[in-house]
């Protein structure tokens, strides 16, 4: 820890992802050290593993939702593209089509609905936060028409996703979510796509001067918020083993971008660490996760995430005015 | 209008007594008097650089000068501020218009000044009073207008009328008819002479040397932060402005250079975009072409159209004979055409990702690799950056934290890497000192020397002569002239973009 610290300059050592997170990382290690020492359930393996299932699905969101970003996109539609995915797996298990070519469809329509966005915005030169917002609430609508506003069970199929475990203790949602975020992150950093991003997040007129495919570059951006938001619902059936009203949707989505924010991600592009987010959406399950365990009414839980999100949004300011 | 003899007689309503200004190392300003008196038209002509918007600045109480005085109305203001000054009724008009485009002329023109009853907006007497200040300065426009529909002659009459009707007695003008054709600018004029006939004291900031000596009662010419003359238009000529603006400062040598243009390369045809109407130009193999203009309008849109940010309404684009699509950038730069934007942080760099990355925007763009290779993107990064001089503190820090000069290296470095065949080079030592200047031009040298051709827009003289091999002339979006640079003198350019004619 005190290696990391002293390492911690600008661009000295680590890689930027994490030097620049030292302060997040820092905040997350103190208030699990803290729940840790009032409760004697965190630190339990069942405890550990329920958190990471909880929030699995919020890290596969923000992973496609910090590329977004990074490129100065936002989509708010996400939650509920989740919300919709879910119901039609869901709907099309009891149908009688297969568990994983069901998977396959709903991963397909995530992506669809994606690219709708993109077109909207870069074709239609919609607002994106107008464009996701329109499609969020249509498909807030969807995804209780597609399910007919009941809890519809799958039974035992998607076992595999939803309780399988590596090596007998890894569940198979966190390896998922890793492996999005890790390759998300190799993205971001080793590819010329992510790099795309960042040009065009920072700068879009001189991206596209430069001759950056600013056009296809939003729409795989958008396309691939809106695959990942699909596997997002797949896995959130196949956790709860049934679709029901309320999963997924707004809650969901407003959890996901405050993770991205708290992550250091910029709402205006141009900068974005899956690190960070990962951070992010951890240090936002450690908090719910704190709250339950320590038996502080329900409520109260979203004023403390709304409290996180506004403290890392004014540390993340002060931090760019710094510079 | 105003005999010489009145002039004596009135007392001044603004002097500046041995003012001086620097900002850093550079003297703005070093020890300049200037009086205006009521109902006069005051010039002030100068160079870029020369100091006029300095003057003007330290006049609206922007900021305080390092020495000297500034007397409004026989008092010694010591510690004038924006606000303090348009109270003692100075007014700027400033050359990019303020006008808020949703609300009404009426609106505008009393804006934070809406006559109220009981907390309520008395609407008939807005535009009541609106339609009296129109009326009383002949400006013959409807107060029920939407400011955002009006021409850009009649927003600056509206913003005229709307510092007068504030209480401005002293108008400063800072170049209203920059960007405005022939008519408009007359509209301008009559108001301008309406105003003075009313006593109002108007410094008037131009580029226009011919409107100025058409319309000022006395031209005050700054040259290197000094007054050099303050004279009336009776006793003076263009040429002789001309030669005051410049003074026989060094002119720099030009390179002789033993380079001759070779075939064609780079031909635009018909082009019909914006203010660029049926314009024609061809640039050789090896020869570098300035493009000059007075409003500069010209020159921003042959960056747009060029550069593929804008498709044009008609028009060819053909390189060495092959025509380029017009409006996608990719086809310009596959073609090797490169354009190098003089706003560099708005259309060629990436402000925050670091400078090899920078430095590697355009390769990226062309070639359109799978991975970033990290290893060699640095590699070259290093190379680029001795090549063009380009300094840094760290090893490899974002490009916004370096200075002007340098961040225009990287610039010029990450767009004329790979030898283009034709580039559009546009204010391309804009911002950057002496030194980093003349780094830039051996590189354009360099570049023409290699065979490429070179489109140079530039609104600075001393630019054109040291690099061009030829100069165009261009005036309402059209080629009006086009002249060898061996026959041409620094002193024809001047007044070709002051919009005098060509002798």
């Amino acid at each position: 820890m005190t290696t990391t610290a002293l390492r911690a300059r600008p661009g000295v050592g680590l890689p930027p992802g994490v030097s620049r997170h030292v302060g997040l990382l820092a905040v997350l290690l103190a208030l699990s050290a803290v729940t840790a020492l009032n409760s004697d359930v965190f630190l339990t393996g069942a405890n550990l593993i329920n958190v990471s299932q909880q929030i699995a699905v919020v890290a596969v969101l923000a992973a496609g939702l910090t590329l977004l970003m990074t490129a100065g996109g936002i989509d708010f539609s996400l939650g509920a593209i989740a919300a919709v995915t879910h119901g039609v797996t869901a709907q099309l298990i009891v149908a009688g089509v297969g568990q994983w070519t069901a998977v396959a469809l709903a991963l397909a329509l995530g992506a669809a609905i994606g690219l709708v966005n993109g077109l909207a915005v870069t074709l239609l030169k919609v607002v994106p936060f107008v464009a996701t917002l329109a499609t969020s609430t249509i498909l807030g609508g969807v995804a209780l028409l597609v399910i007919d506003g009941k809890s519809i069970s799958i039974g035992d199929n998607l076992m595999a996703l939803g309780f399988g475990e590596l090596a007998g203790t890894v569940p198979a949602l966190v390896v998922v979510a890793v492996a999005v975020c890790v390759a998300a992150g190799l993205v971001l950093r080793w590819t010329a796509f992510g790099r795309n991003a960042f040009a065009i997040g920072g700068n879009e007129n001189a991206a596209r001067l430069a001759g950056i495919p600013v056009v296809r570059t939003k729409l795989l951006l958008y396309t691939l918020g809106g695959l990942l938001a699909g596997l997002g619902g797949v896995m959130l059936v196949a956790r709860l083993g049934a679709a029901s009203p309320g999963t997924g949707g707004l809650h969901l989505e407003l959890t996901v971008v405050a993770a991205v924010v708290i992550g250091g991600t910029a709402l205006h592009g141009g900068s974005g660490t899956l690190v960070g987010t990962v951070l992010g959406v951890l240090l936002l399950g450690v908090v719910t996760n704190a709250l339950n365990l320590l038996q502080i009414n329900a409520h109260f839980q979203d004023v403390a995430v709304g409290s996180v999100l506004l403290v890392a949004a004014i540390t993340n300011h002060l931090r760019g005015s710094t510079h | 209008m105003t005999g010489n003899d009145q002039t004596q007689n009135r007392r001044p309503v603004l002097e500046l007594r041995g003012v001086r200004k620097a900002f850093g190392g550079a003297q703005a300003l070093a020890g300049v008097d200037f009086t205006l008196l009521p109902g006069e038209v005051h010039a002030v002509v100068g160079m870029n650089g020369a100091g006029k918007s300095t003057l003007v600045e330290l006049v609206c109480g922007s900021f305080a000068p390092d020495e000297g005085k500034i007397v409004i109305d026989g008092t010694a203001r010591h510690s004038l501020t924006p606000r303090r000054a348009h109270a003692a009724g100075v007014s700027i008009v400033h050359q990019k218009r303020t006008l808020v485009a949703g609300l009404t002329v009426a609106e505008n023109i009393l804006l934070g000044r809406l006559p109220t009853r009981a907390g309520r907006v008395v609407w008939g007497r807005v535009r009541r009073e609106a339609a009296d200040a129109l009326a009383g300065l002949g400006i013959d426009v409807d107060p029920g207008t939407r400011a955002g529909d009006l021409g850009p002659a009649e927003q600056t009459l509206v913003e005229i009328a709307r510092e007068v009707h504030a209480g401005g007695r002293v108008l400063v003008l800072d170049e209203p008819t920059a960007s405005l054709g022939g008519d408009d600018a007359l509209r301008i004029h009559t108001l301008v002479r309406t105003l003075r006939d009313r006593g109002t004291a108007i410094i008037y900031i131009s580029h226009h040397l011919d409107e100025v000596l058409d319309l000022a009662d006395r031209i005050t010419v700054l040259r290197d932060g000094r007054e050099v003359a303050t004279v009336s238009p009776a006793d003076v000529d263009l040429p002789a402005l001309v030669r005051a603006m410049v003074g026989d400062r060094l002119v720099h040598e030009r390179v002789e250079r033993v380079r001759s243009a070779g075939e064609k390369v780079l031909e635009i045809a018909a082009l019909t975009s914006g203010r660029l109407t049926g314009f024609d130009l061809t640039v050789r193999a090896g020869e570098i072409v300035a493009v000059l203009g007075p409003a500069g309008d010209g020159q921003t849109e042959l960056f747009r159209v060029l550069s593929g940010l804008r498709r044009p309404q008609t028009g060819r684009l053909t390189l060495h004979g092959e025509e380029i699509a017009t409006g996608r950038a990719g086809a310009v730069l596959g073609a090797g055409l490169r354009c190098v934007t003089g706003d560099r942080l708005t259309f060629g760099l990436v402000p925050g990702l670091t400078v090899n990355e920078n430095l590697d925007l355009v390769r990226r763009g062309r070639h359109r690799p799978w991975l970033v290779r990290w290893r060699r993107l640095h590699a070259e990064g290093r190379r680029s950056r001795a090549r063009y001089g380009v300094t840094t503190l760290h090893e490899d820090p974002a490009v916004v934290t370096l200075s002007g000069g340098n961040q225009q290296k990287v610039l010029l470095a990450a767009w004329l890497a790979d030898d283009p065949v034709a580039c559009l080079l546009e204010e391309p030592t804009n911002g950057v000192d002496v030194a980093a200047k003349a780094d830039i031009h051996r590189l354009v040298d360099g570049l023409a020397d290699r065979g490429a051709a070179v489109l140079l827009s530039s609104s600075d003289v001393d630019e054109v002569v040291r690099l061009a091999d030829r100069v165009v002339v261009v005036r309402a979006g059209r080629v009006v002239a086009d002249l060898p640079m061996d026959l041409t003198t620094r002193d024809d350019l001047i007044t070709l973009t002051a919009g005098g004619d060509h002798r």
